[in-house]
């Protein structure tokens, strides 16, 4: 059980998947325009993650060494396009929103990462917390720099304009804001670790 | 050439178990896509044209060409239409509505990835209702965005260039 919660929480702050692993930042950079997509686009990943580490975790006995790659890799599209097709149906707002970063999630390295590093090697039940817990982490990273891109860039909230007379700075809501505020987070909790030690 | 043959196989399971979980994904979820993009599109018309109460597509080649409107009497009020122009850094998609007589009721952009804060405030309001009431000649006369000016003449042109097409088409019917 200790197991588990080690499995599900290294995610969040140990091995955050941004902050500490830096790996999807693509996806990262273009839709943390606004906390909504952050969210939309952070559930969508964690389905798949989800997803494709319980199936790599139970087929990997049968799937030889050499042909991994492309066996993981239609394991992961086939999540993807099962979140597409739900998004379609019942958000096509948050799907435009969102647009190529949803079909993109296939080639996002977290999910192949976690496959790669993780699922191919741990049981089902571990794999399934490891990619709850990656997932949740790439959620939450991705909540707070959409929160300081939306408030910064467009002086609103979840869309709600906090308060008058306040003018946004455009910077923030092009991709040049996103690594601007990525860059300021990754040194910030690099020293706030190095001062914990 | 034996492992060739198993590595193969195992691919193809996986692949065919992969395309089964879609194909009845797709079965649950089509009705719901289709219903739903049919929803949007009424939504657009019923935007750009608030008078009218019913609207028939007019296809050429199975693609719809534009719209016709019809009031709660059924009589004919105009058409709506949708274009597209590039923009900045997107196509934006608009949807309009127009009176027989050639004068534009609104627009609406449908789609759009113009910069935030500069070209996306086409979708704005502000910006759209400088359409409302304009004669297709006078389209050339709205006032650009400040520091959006290729995402406005955009905007401008598709609309322009579109309603002049449908103006011809609707012509001969009274």
């Amino acid at each position: 059980m200790n197991k588990l919660f080690h499995e599900f929480f290294k995610g969040i702050i140990k091995e955050n998947p941004t902050f500490v692993l830096v790996l999807g930042l693509c996806p990262t950079l273009a839709v943390s325009v606004s906390v909504v997509n952050g969210i939309g686009m952070g559930i969508a990943a964690t389905f798949v993650l989800l997803g494709s580490n319980v199936i790599v975790s139970l087929i990997k006995n049968t799937v030889p060494a050499r042909i991994r790659i492309p066996c993981f890799i239609v394991v992961i599209a086939t999540f993807v396009t099962i979140a597409e097709m739900t998004l379609k149906a019942y958000s096509p707002a948050l799907n435009r929103a969102l647009g190529i970063y949803v079909p993109l999630i296939v080639v996002n390295c977290i999910v192949l990462g976690r496959a790669e590093a993780f699922a191919q090697k741990a049981k089902a039940l571990n794999s399934f917390f490891d990619g709850l817990g990656m997932g949740v982490g790439f959620t939450l990273a991705l909540i707070l720099i959409s929160a300081i891109r939306e408030f910064l860039g467009a002086g609103k909230l979840l869309n709600h304009a906090i308060f008058k007379g306040f003018e946004p700075a455009f910077v923030f809501s092009m991709p040049s804001g996103a690594l601007l505020v990525i860059g300021l987070l990754l040194g910030f909790f690099n020293l706030f670790k190095r001062i914990k030690q | 050439m034996r492992e060739m043959t198993r590595y193969g196989l195992i691919l193809a399971i996986i692949c065919a178990a992969a395309s089964a979980s879609l194909a009845g994904m797709n079965s649950l979820t089509r009705d719901r896509i289709a219903a739903q993009a049919k929803a949007e599109e009424e939504e657009g018309l019923k935007a750009v044209f608030p008078e009218a109460a019913d609207f028939k597509p007019v296809k050429s080649k199975e693609k719809v060409v534009y719209y016709q409107a019809y009031g709660r009497d059924g009589g004919f009020l105009g058409a709506a239409f949708k274009a597209r122009g590039k923009g900045y850094s997107s196509v934006i998609e608009v949807i309009a509505g127009m009176k027989k007589d050639g004068t534009i009721t609104a627009i609406k952009i449908l789609n759009q990835n113009e910069t935030p804060g500069l070209g996306n405030r086409v979708a704005e309001p502000e910006f759209r209702e400088r359409f409302s009431n304009k004669r297709i000649v006078d389209l050339n006369g709205i006032q650009a965005i400040t520091g959006a000016t290729i995402s406005s003449k955009a905007v401008i042109n598709a609309v322009k260039v579109k309603a002049n097409q449908v103006k011809e088409l609707i012509g001969d019917e009274k």
